[in-house]
């Protein structure tokens, strides 16, 4: 697995004015011109849109049966009417792929979801609580990220059994310490503001101040780090099922594309090539995406 | 290769197209190498080691008489011998560590005359007291040895009669008893390698009398043999009798068919031997590069599909339609390869016994679908039949992939099949206790009786494994009494009589559905000479030699 | 700086045994029925288990007891180095390591190794061209390298440098050849983030004050850029060595089961899809122990070259070197 792209934390650069943190709908559409004024940023966006769609709806870009066998037709390069060429079974490839990315990405929007939420409960407890409640958490934290997450993934795979929700459920808790940090950074600036803590001192009840003020504020940075980390997620999620604890066939989880296609590498290899390109690139348009949020940000 | 010129937007695009043209650039000379193979073999060459790859060590169990995987009983096959050895050419039963022997014509007993030259690698003498501590050792083995048990099935004792001569008593007859002489199962250990624990000889622990010893073995990685210099005991199909030529064996393991071709090709290796033949590139591949191909198909029981009449498949109308809707041709030719044969039976085509009973296999989509439709399963929305609100399910309990064939094939006549991919320790467990709907198995065994010891009722109990549930009580009652004629028949025309009708009768009942007649691919360089195999095609390293 | 070292030692015992104690929650606590997983190991191909064969893995394994004697048990077993044996392989769990690990130790260094010279590389480069375009392209391309497939990669890598041009063996063990092309693979992510902390570092001193002076003295640039690259990146790079380390790790599975290597990750790849329980937490273990240990190495060896750090309070490492947050991730 690799990382995401890691210009992330503290920059150097004025720090936002609390008070403008509130947002104004003319820092929004301020926003959206800077973004919509960078065509790398565009095209990462318009291709992950086109990824999450094929995932939602893949019979609108591949309306034919990815389990349709056509042995007569089998092994065929790319061309005008199998975009992707087929494979050993003569199904086409790009279908598959298209269809295959449903799995992709239900399995890396579960990972992220539970990392989030995971790493939202975490966090802000441990940063609200404070004291032994916060090193404790932050100590088991720790703890996960001292086992390399594959490592740690493989263990759950190992316990639960294979398929996607549980290689989902791996690749999840290995992504949770990053969200459970950065949650618990943004509690623990956040409390200490004036106005936070000016609303307890008046009598807002804790409740209160985590919804209305402490977590609207901290959003920015999970979202960031959510962006990039389904480009981590995916790699992670792909190599699991290349390595065989993926969906079960004839299902066309990218990473079991690959491995599948290996057989043919000498003499057929977009059979593996393709969807490992389609892999790294959604990775590294997500990358981008990310980097592009956090730039934006660093300039509120 | 063309490929069509959609311009690729980006940097992601160029990444792609780059990779791909250099890949096709240098493949186009990657494998255009100078094939100057000797086809004349010349005189042979003394030394060397040998170095080859199987896919995989699943078992990770090198005791001949508890192994039934093949790449384990092909090291076997020289570390241990046999009191007898089967012709490859003809099945003939022929002298080995026994010289001559005699029948009962009740085929209750069998005498042997031992050699006497023979030593173990420790320089103990195989004597007759040894034939018998090993065969004594291998039926109490029970459990653990289920295959040499079913060779020695109705096993009484044997007698020592004479330092060199022993006489096996059975209670019943069992006609196949010469032919598992032969095998690896009922391979001669020293009679010390019996006491050691049976997990340790698992692991390598164990002294045989073979042309090899072995060095080392790492499960699942690697196992090391070097040869005997005092053999010479070797039998008679071998050219060569006395100590190998070759110095040692070298043999590795590697699931991936793409890097046995490319380690074969780059000269990593002597020999590839995947368990599955080579797809139509990698063959294609290798051959360009001066390597040749041995195709054998094995004797045994071909790639079957074995269904648990306790569920859906007990209904005989979805046993008749599944034999009629599996296209044998398409998945031979698909998955192989045009030349790749075509079943014909539940046994492979080199068995002896074998007989042709393809007009029962014919790819008969209309008449399955009729056969259905009449039986109350209809064509529901999604394509799959239903019949009383359930669908036609079946369950396929498998370790391994490469079924989306069937899959599909099925699914044209409604038919629902699921892929339960498990480990293979799950996999042998779910088989054995009747935990599937549909599983599917292959025996290689050069004796037709290996129907009867996997799909006899009577041999095969529940928990023992998936024959036990293939057949209904009348189809239980018709086969019954032909395994109990062919067993006890030492008679070979009137024991293949026998065969011929339990081949047809099994197709016909939907016992068993032949999907792949099985054969054995072997890939080696052009330096590997006089590779041979036995009745079994597994590996005999008496006769190869590598030239320099 | 006594003080310290007792703190950090003492924080990573800590942490590796809450490293095992998780592995051990994960893989003895999780599973629905961890009897059955364990006993179609060692039942074999024998039949249905019978109650003995049951009540045996039952003894063997101490599931009859209560979870807190089992784990004790457990963790006791596992001070003295016995994790137990391996079901699927049938030797015990600490002999199947210690074989598989000296390849994966060497790949892992010619690994780490390459790390070093492409990402530093890279980074030096990215940091010194002044012409737009390339620059923009050499800060970019680190992001590339993190984001394809290792799978990928190595397969790409096979076809290209082994099958095709025949230069790298494409499987086995023996031999420095061999190393090449997987530690390649496994270098290109870890050189990719290695590259992009550096690019970081280097370009946001690169503008110093002290720097136009140096020019001023009429220093070549590329002196100035080495000197100035050596003197700031042996930091940044200290501190995420331990990331690397585990990066590699990782990596390790996946390269090893495409080139067909032995070592501890192809034996992690067959231990999960044999669900050997005892093989994979004796797995999980080491290299919980091997990042750890890195870990502490790092955080001794780094109030050498920045003695800032013994001041602050009894705050996490990671937090006092300001490692981004997101550098922990996977």
């Amino acid at each position: 697995m690799s990382a995401a792209d890691i210009e992330l934390g503290p920059v150097p650069g004025p720090s936002p004015d609390p008070a403008d943190r509130d947002g104004t709908a003319n820092r929004s559409r301020q926003t959206l011109r800077a973004l919509l004024r960078r065509p790398g940023f565009l095209l990462a966006v318009l291709y992950v849109v086109l990824v999450l769609v094929s995932a939602v709806a893949p019979r609108l870009f591949a309306p034919g049966d990815p389990t349709r066998t056509v042995p007569k037709d089998k092994l065929l390069s790319p061309s005008l009417d199998h975009l992707f060429g087929t494979d050993e079974l003569g199904r086409d490839l790009f279908t598959r792929m298209v269809h295959g990315s449903a799995l992709s990405v239900e399995a890396t929007v579960i990972s992220v979801g539970l990392a989030v939420v995971a790493g939202l409960v975490l966090g802000v407890f441990a940063g609200y609580a404070g004291g032994w409640v916060d090193s404790l958490l932050m100590r088991f934290v720790d703890v996960l990220l001292a086992i390399p997450s594959l490592l740690l993934a493989l263990a759950i795979v190992t316990a639960l059994g294979f398929g996607t929700v549980n290689v989902a459920i791996a690749v999840g808790v290995g992504l949770t310490p990053g969200f459970a940090r950065i949650t618990r950074a943004e509690v623990l600036r956040v409390k200490t503001l004036p106005y936070v803590e000016a609303a307890r001192s008046s009598g807002a009840g804790r409740t209160r101040i985590l919804a209305r003020h402490i977590l609207p504020n901290s959003w920015g940075p999970v979202v960031v780090l959510a962006v990039l980390d389904f480009g981590t997620a995916i790699l992670a999620v792909s190599s699991l099922s290349f390595l065989g604890f993926g969906a079960p066939p004839p299902q066309s989880e990218w990473g079991s594309l690959v491995s599948a296609g290996r057989t043919y590498l000498v003499t057929s290899p977009w059979l593996t090539l393709l969807p490992g390109l389609a892999v790294g690139a959604v990775v590294y348009a997500l990358n981008h995406i990310g980097k592009t949020f956090e730039e934006i940000q660093r300039w509120q | 290769m063309s490929r069509e010129s959609r311009r690729p937007a980006g940097r992601r695009g160029a990444l792609a197209a780059l990779a791909v043209a250099a890949l096709l650039a240098v493949s186009a000379c990657g494998n255009g190498s100078d094939s100057s193979s000797a086809e004349a073999d010349g005189p042979v060459q003394e030394g060397g080691t040998l170095r080859i790859a199987f896919n995989q060590d699943s078992y990770s169990n090198l005791d001949p008489s508890q192994n039934f995987w093949i790449e384990s009983r092909s090291i076997d096959r020289n570390l241990v011998d046999s009191l007898t050895d089967q012709d490859p050419k003809t099945g003939e039963i022929v002298p080995w560590l026994a010289t001559e022997w005699t029948v009962s014509p009740d085929a209750k007993t069998y005498t042997f005359t031992l050699r006497d030259d023979v030593t173990f690698s420790d320089g103990t003498k195989l004597d007759a007291e040894a034939v018998k501590t090993a065969y004594d050792s291998v039926f109490e083995l029970g459990a653990l040895a289920s295959l040499g048990a079913t060779y020695l099935s109705g096993y009484d004792s044997t007698e020592v009669l004479a330092p060199n001569k022993i006489q096996v008593n059975f209670k019943t007859g069992n006609a196949a008893f010469l032919q598992a002489t032969s095998t690896t199962t009922l391979g001669i250990l020293s009679p010390a390698s019996y006491d050691i624990d049976p997990q340790k000889r698992a692991l390598g622990d164990f002294v045989g009398s073979g042309p090899f010893t072995l060095d080392s073995y790492t499960p699942s990685q690697s196992a090391k043999l070097t040869k005997r210099d005092d053999y010479a005991w070797g039998s008679g199909i071998n050219e060569n009798k006395g100590a190998a030529h070759i110095d040692k064996l070298e043999v590795t393991f590697s699931p991936e068919e793409s890097v046995l071709t490319g380690s074969l090709t780059s000269g990593q290796l002597d020999v590839a031997w995947p368990r599955n033949p080579f797809s139509e590139a990698s063959a294609e591949t290798i051959k360009a590069s001066g390597a040749t191909i041995d195709t054998s198909v094995l004797p045994g029981l071909a790639y079957n599909f074995i269904p648990n009449v306790n569920g859906v498949l007990g209904d005989d109308a979805v046993r008749e339609a599944l034999q009629k809707s599996i296209d044998r041709k398409e998945y031979a030719a698909t998955t192989f390869g045009d030349d790749y044969p075509v079943a014909k039976s539940v046994l492979d085509s080199t068995t002896p016994g074998w007989s042709d009973q393809s007009e029962l296999l014919g790819y008969d989509p209309k008449g399955a679908e009729a056969l259905l439709d009449a039986a109350g399963w209809t064509k529901g929305a999604d394509g799959y039949r239903q019949k009383d609100g359930k669908t036609l399910e079946i369950d396929f309990v498998t370790a391994w992939g490469g079924w989306d064939l069937i899959q599909d094939q099925l699914k044209k006549v409604g038919i629902k099949l699921n892929q339960k991919l498990v480990t293979p320790a799950e996999y042998t467990q779910a088989t054995n206790n009747g935990e599937f709907d549909l599983t599917a198995s292959y025996y290689t065994r050069g004796d037709a009786d290996v129907l009867r010891t996997l799909y006899d009722t009577a041999v095969v109990k529940p928990g023992s494994g998936p024959g036990a549930y293939a057949q209904k009580p009348e189809t239980v009652a018709k086969l019954k009494p032909l395994f109990d004629d062919e067993i006890s028949q030492p008679d070979t025309a009137k024991r293949n009589a026998a065969f011929a009708e339990l081949q047809k009768e099994i197709i016909a009942s939907g016992t068993l559905f032949p999907l792949q007649d099985r054969a054995q691919v072997v890939a080696k360089s052009d330096k590997v000479h006089d590779l041979n195999y036995t009745a079994e095609t597994f590996l005999r390293l008496n006769d190869v030699w590598l030239s320099k | 700086m006594v003080q310290y070292t007792v703190r950090r030692v003492a924080q990573a015992v800590g942490v590796l045994w809450a490293a095992y104690t998780v592995s051990f929650v994960v893989l003895y606590l999780l599973p629905s029925d961890p009897v059955s997983i364990l006993l179609n190991q060692s039942g074999g191909g024998a039949g249905r288990p019978s109650a003995e064969q049951v009540a045996r893995i039952q003894e063997m394994y101490g599931f009859d007891d209560p979870v807190l004697v089992q784990y004790l048990t457990h963790l006791v077993d596992a001070l003295r180095l016995d994790f137990g044996q391996s079901v699927s392989l049938g030797q015990p769990v600490t002999s199947l390591l210690v074989d598989n690990l000296p390849p994966t130790l060497a790949l892992a260094a010619v690994a780490l190794l390459l790390t070093l010279v492409i990402g530093g590389g890279l980074a030096f480069v990215a940091t010194y061209v002044s012409w737009r375009p390339l620059r923009t392209f050499l800060h970019r391309l680190p992001a590339v390298g993190v984001s394809f497939p290792t799978f990928w990669v190595g397969l790409l890598l096979i076809q290209l440098f082994s099958f095709s041009l025949g230069w790298f063996p494409a499987t086995g063990s023996d031999g420095v050849s061999t190393l090449f092309l997987p530690a390649l693979a496994m270098s290109l992510p870890t050189a990719g983030i290695l590259a992009q902390v550096l690019i970081r570092g280097l370009d946001d001193t690169l503008d110093q004050a002290h720097i136009t002076t140096a020019r001023a003295k009429g220093l070549s640039r590329l002196r100035i850029h080495t000197k100035h690259a050596l003197k700031n990146a042996s930091l940044p790079a200290l501190t995420i060595l331990g990331l690397l380390v585990g990066f590699t790790v990782t990596n390790a599975v996946v390269v090893e089961t495409i080139f067909s290597r032995l070592g501890i990750g192809r034996l992690a790849q067959q231990a999960v899809l044999a669900q050997d329980i005892p093989l994979v937490q004796g797995i999980v273990v080491l290299a919980a122990f091997a990042f750890v240990l890195i870990n502490l190495v790092v955080d001794l060896v780094y109030p050498l070259l920045d003695p800032r750090v013994l001041q602050r309070g009894p705050s996490r490492s990671r937090d006092r070197r300001e490692t981004p947050d997101t550098l922990e991730l996977v």
